[in-house]
């Protein structure tokens, strides 16, 4: 897919644009606010990852005016002010998600992948892995036609996961989009709740659906 | 203000009472001289005059004997005035005079008498009065007795000692009121000082003694106070904006320092101990991180930008966070219980009272060996005020050391094996305080050593 990336920092930017390139996207690079605006706004851009501080114009500007031009190409923000007020401020923009600095280059991948992936995903009302179902409406889960008993919190954390399929989810991901918490826990706490919705969802099935991904996080796959 | 009872233990009061025992003293020495000057000299006075007339009537006595002196008495008995005469037979017998009675008998030839006598005034009511004078026997055996009625001196008397006793207490019982009103008075601008020290020390740095603007030395303190106050805010400023600045600029180098050591983590040709070793130094950096993460997050609280404050249902995210816990808590052997009253609503930016209670959790969950026990209890206080008590049985902290582990970047000996920057404590201090609360650590549970584990109540005035 097509990423801009609007990063000052050239530094920063060689480094992110090799990591992208290598996740297999084609990486067009901005330095500053104003080209970084021109270039997303002429459109053709799967995703657009922006710095927060730019010169000539802050990366909440540009986001707020492309949605005002009436560009929808999901936003992923990047600060090094990672706190409730610029994260809110950033999303109330207009961006999509919104990534404090430092962040590991997987993190960034996943996120970058789950927003193409997710672009028209709220209009759903079943999800389908496998043969794993979700009745968004009815609130039910089932697998191979056999329904699941699911908490509340493990009903969201497998709709993200569904909503996800095939892309690799980060824990941070989970903590901010399961649980709306933005801070790093710093024990195991999401790695026993998967462990216990996976000892719902494939300890029965011959087939694992919940797969972990070394170093980065989840992915759900059929 | 503190209790009254605390002002008679000011300064200003022990003062007021010294005054008051100089006032005392000063009285009673007054009254012991205007005693000897009024009285005393009345007496004296009466004295000599006595004595005058007894002499007279010796010399009476000795020119004309006892016919001469006979008429010489009853002469005088008849005038008017306070003098009073009596002539007696060597036996006591009354010849003349103004007694029937001899009031006193003599034992030498002269003495001093004082006594006490029945009269009766102008309307005949009768009255006890007192004399004072000379009896003595004279030549040959027969007594005679001159004494001053000193009746009026001693109405006299008793009124200068009422007066000067009404005066000494008087003057008692205005110099502790006085006392008492200027040490209260004292004490106001005093205690004004103190809450003033006292705010400053619980983190409001823009707190200022108030000046009355009388120039007086309170207003003297309270400047001197100030200008401490506006230096050592400034220091504090400088240093935090310092400490903050650098760390805000380390982050990016160590940032681009990160990337670095992950892609070349990446990269195939690495050998098993290459990998090794940059897997540790990746996690290195990522320690460093967090912990500028961690004081640039401290430092946001701590200079009190304009957070977003919402109402927020604290029950609610109290239970969200036990079941958020709650497994990886039974998953180490520990068991994690909430107990969270209904309805609790706190004024607060919703991020930060969620992280400072996950960390005090967590806190709990590093310190507790395994088996251990943690509770998390919620309620509203008699006072209104919302407490959030975070207990565990875990080995607790001593309460000299607990003052000191809210500070950054203080771990406790004990605690120098786990991981972490001594922050986790300091930020949840630093939110208490943004939201007009406080954080207490005080004794949780009974642990099998014993003693206590730690408890640690985030104390926040409950929304409206």
């Amino acid at each position: 897919m097509r990423v801009l990336l609007v990063e000052d920092d050239a530094d920063m930017a060689k480094n992110l644009r090799a990591s992208l390139a290598a996740d297999e996207h084609d990486v067009e690079v901005a330095s500053d606010g104003e080209q970084g605006q021109a270039m997303a706004a002429n459109g053709g851009y799967d995703v657009i990852v922006l710095d927060r501080m730019l010169p000539k114009k802050l990366g909440v500007s540009v986001v707020k005016e492309l949605r005002e031009q009436g560009v929808s190409t999901p936003v992923l923000i990047l600060s090094a002010l990672h706190d409730e007020d610029h994260r809110v401020e950033g999303l109330n923009a207009g961006a999509n998600d919104y990534l404090g600095k430092p962040f590991s280059t997987r993190e960034l991948l996943a996120r970058v992948r789950a927003l193409w992936h997710g672009r028209d995903r709220d209009v759903q009302t079943r999800l389908q892995v496998g043969d794993l179902e979700m009745d968004l409406l009815a609130r039910t889960v089932k697998r191979g036609g056999k329904k699941l008993d699911l908490q509340p919190r493990e009903f969201r954390l497998l709709e993200y996961l569904m909503r996800n399929a095939g892309q690799t989810v980060t824990r941070k991901m989970l903590l901010e989009n399961v649980w709306d918490y933005h801070f790093d826990p710093q024990t195991n706490v999401i790695d026993v709740h998967i462990s216990r919705l996976r000892s719902k969802i494939d300890r029965d099935f011959a087939q694992s659906l919940l797969h972990t991904v070394r170093g980065s996080g989840y992915r759900l796959e059929a | 203000m503190r209790p009254s009872l605390a002002l008679l233990r000011t300064t200003t009061f022990r003062l007021a009472l010294a005054q008051a025992g100089v006032v005392l003293v000063f009285v009673v020495a007054l009254l012991v001289y205007v005693y000897f000057a009024t009285i005393g000299q009345l007496v004296a006075d009466s004295d000599i005059l006595a004595d005058q007339e007894y002499a007279a009537l010796e010399r009476a006595y000795a020119e004309g004997g006892i016919r001469r002196l006979n008429q010489e008495v009853v002469e005088r008995a008849a005038r008017q005035g306070p003098l009073l005469y009596v002539l007696a037979e060597s036996n006591g017998a009354v010849i003349t005079g103004d007694f029937q009675q001899l009031p006193a008998m003599p034992r030498d030839s002269v003495q001093r008498v004082d006594f006490s006598f029945e009269t009766t005034d102008s309307e005949g009511v009768a009255q006890r009065s007192r004399a004072r004078g000379q009896v003595g026997r004279l030549l040959n055996g027969p007594i005679l007795l001159v004494a001053r009625d000193l009746g009026d001196s001693a109405v006299i008397t008793g009124r200068i000692t009422r007066v000067l006793w009404t005066v000494a207490i008087l003057g008692v019982i205005l110099s502790v009121a006085s006392g008492l009103i200027a040490s209260w008075l004292a004490s106001r601008r005093v205690e004004a000082l103190a809450s003033t020290a006292r705010d400053v020390m619980a983190g409001d740095l823009k707190r200022r003694a108030p000046v009355r603007g009388e120039g007086d030395e309170f207003d003297e303190l309270a400047e001197a106070m100030n200008a401490m106050l506006d230096r050592l805010e400034r220091l504090m400023q400088v240093s935090r904006t310092a400490g903050d600045a650098i760390a805000h600029d380390l982050r990016s180098p160590l940032t681009r320092f990160r990337q670095k050591l992950e892609s070349a983590l990446e990269a195939p040709e690495h050998s098993g101990n290459d990998r090794e070793a940059l897997r540790k130094a990746l996690e290195e950096a990522d320690n460093l991180l967090d912990m500028f993460a961690a004081v640039l997050k401290l430092a946001r609280v701590e200079s009190n930008p304009n957070w977003r404050f919402e109402r927020i249902d604290a029950s609610d995210v109290l239970r969200e966070l036990v079941e958020f816990y709650e497994p990886a808590a039974e998953e180490q052997g520990r068991t994690l219980r909430g107990e969270i009253a209904e309805g609790l609503k706190v004024n607060g930016e919703p991020g930060l009272f969620t992280q400072a209670v996950s960390n005090l959790v967590e806190n709990a969950l590093k310190y507790t060996p395994e088996g251990g026990r943690i509770e998390l209890t919620a309620v509203r206080r008699p006072d209104g005020r919302i407490e959030i008590a975070v207990m565990d049985d875990g080995p607790g902290i001593p309460p000299a050391d607990r003052d000191r582990v809210l500070e950054r970047f203080v771990r406790l000996e004990s605690a120098r094996s786990s991981p972490g920057a001594g922050l986790g404590l300091s930020l949840v201090a630093a939110v208490a305080r943004l939201h007009k609360g406080g954080l207490h650590l005080r004794d949780g549970l009974s642990n099998a050593q014993g003693g206590r584990g730690l408890g640690a109540a985030l104390v926040l005035p409950a929304a409206a």
